[in-house]
């Protein structure tokens, strides 16, 4: 099923700027958009790192090509942060999520403070001052219990390549390519489709430094770290600053079935 | 009277005999009486010795975990494992690196952008809902969930 739906969502893609509207709100066409954001809810850390500290810039683009051979181009940015022990933050522009757009008007900013120290995660809106906390417990280091799954194509074949290690902007990593082979009929395709992933890691700070995906069902994207820098973060950086208007929140619910 | 005099008299001829020694069993008793003294006095010097080496180590020991720094990684995660967990995984994301830090932002959309991003929805629907988008470190949708 995960097949069919991938196909169609490039046609799906294309026709979601011809679908509208919700009552006051506007999506796709001229100056439309294909998401509203509503507010930042939480964030997940897959590991806690303590003793490597970074700040960076990540600047994510995402390229895809229409069959006419014009080109949908999305770029978003964040600033992440880590100090010694551990604590993260994110503050991300919600402009675009891959292909689509947010509508105008919309909450375009969300900061996500994880500390895993004081067992809390904020999710902060700055247009609004509000937020929210709730209590987390890091999951041990290696552990795989209840990462979310991924989707994977039945019959995939997946070919690992090392790339050996370079020093990207003074940081040491090590890259792996990764190719995904889809072969020809497995999801209607007449020839066989090739799903390219490269990522460049830093075992020192235990981050993805680089990426690169090429997908030709949905697009390019590539990833970096900029103005990396290994200096001990502000630690106002990983406090919920003053004037924000807080509540707690309580749990997660409970996953939603498809309809 | 007379008994004292006597006694007195028996006395000095006593002395008059020379120095006199215990019997040998009274020399051994006592002997053995001061080495089990001796080795008593020892064991309770051990003790206070030991105990206080023992608190000494303790307060030494204190102090320097006291300088530690903390365990940064509390254990179990049952909290962010079910969150993780509960997100429908998108075909899109298949390919893209594994998420290392992750947002959850609360959005509204069209049912036709969210059987965009491959989340089964009937094809019919064309309303509007409100939905959570797990986004990795570079801000791509990993999963998503509805919101009820």
């Amino acid at each position: 099923m995960l097949s069919k739906l991938s196909i169609i969502s490039v046609a799906g893609l294309v026709a979601s700027s011809l679908f509208a509207q919700g009552p006051g709100r506007h999506f796709g066409g001229p100056g439309g958009g294909d998401f509203a954001m509503v507010r930042a809810e939480f964030g997940i850390s897959n590991k806690v790192v303590p003793g490597a500290p970074y700040t960076a810039q990540a600047v994510t683009q995402f390229t895809q090509t229409l069959p006419g051979g014009d080109h949908i181009q999305r770029t978003t940015t964040a600033s992440v942060a880590r100090d010694s022990q551990g604590r993260t933050r994110m503050d991300r522009s919600i402009a675009t999520v891959g292909a689509f757009s947010a509508t105008a008007g919309g909450a375009a900013r969300a900061i996500v403070i994880h500390d895993p120290v004081a067992g809390v995660s904020y999710a902060l809106d700055p247009a609004s001052k509000t937020g929210s906390s709730m209590q987390i417990h890091a999951r041990p280091a290696g552990s795989e219990e209840g990462r979310m799954r991924r989707s994977t194509s039945t019959n995939t074949a997946i070919k690992t390549e090392d790339l050996g290690t370079q020093v990207i902007q003074g940081i040491s990593a090590q890259g792996k390519r990764v190719t995904r082979v889809i072969s020809p009929g497995q999801e209607g395709n007449e020839k066989e489709i090739d799903i390219v992933t490269e990522t460049w890691y830093s075992p020192d700070l235990q981050v993805v430094i680089q990426s690169k995906t090429s997908d030709p069902r949905f697009g390019e994207t590539t990833y970096q770290l900029n103005g990396l820098s290994r200096a001990e973060p502000d630690p106002a950086l990983f406090t919920v600053p003053a004037g924000y208007a807080m509540k707690e929140r309580a749990s997660f619910r409970a996953p939603a079935a498809a309809q | 009277m007379q008994d004292n005099l006597e006694i007195l008299e028996d006395l000095r001829a006593l002395a008059a005999d020379g120095p006199q020694a215990a019997p040998d069993r009274v020399g051994r008793q006592l002997l053995g009486e001061f080495r089990a003294r001796r080795r008593r006095q020892r064991a309770r010097l051990w003790t206070s010795m030991s105990g206080a080496a023992a608190i000494a180590a303790g307060i030494v020991l204190l102090l320097w975990v006291r300088e530690l720094p903390k365990p940064a990684a509390p254990v179990p995660a049952e909290i962010e494992a079910e969150a993780e967990a509960s997100f429908y995984p998108l075909p899109q994301a298949e390919a893209l690196p594994e998420v290392e830090n992750a947002m959850v932002v609360r959005v509204q959309l069209p049912v036709s952008s969210l059987r965009s991003m491959g989340f089964p929805m009937d094809e019919e629907r064309t309303d509007e809902v409100q939905a959570e988008l797990l986004l990795g470190q570079d801000g791509l949708a990993r999963g998503v969930r509805l919101v009820q």
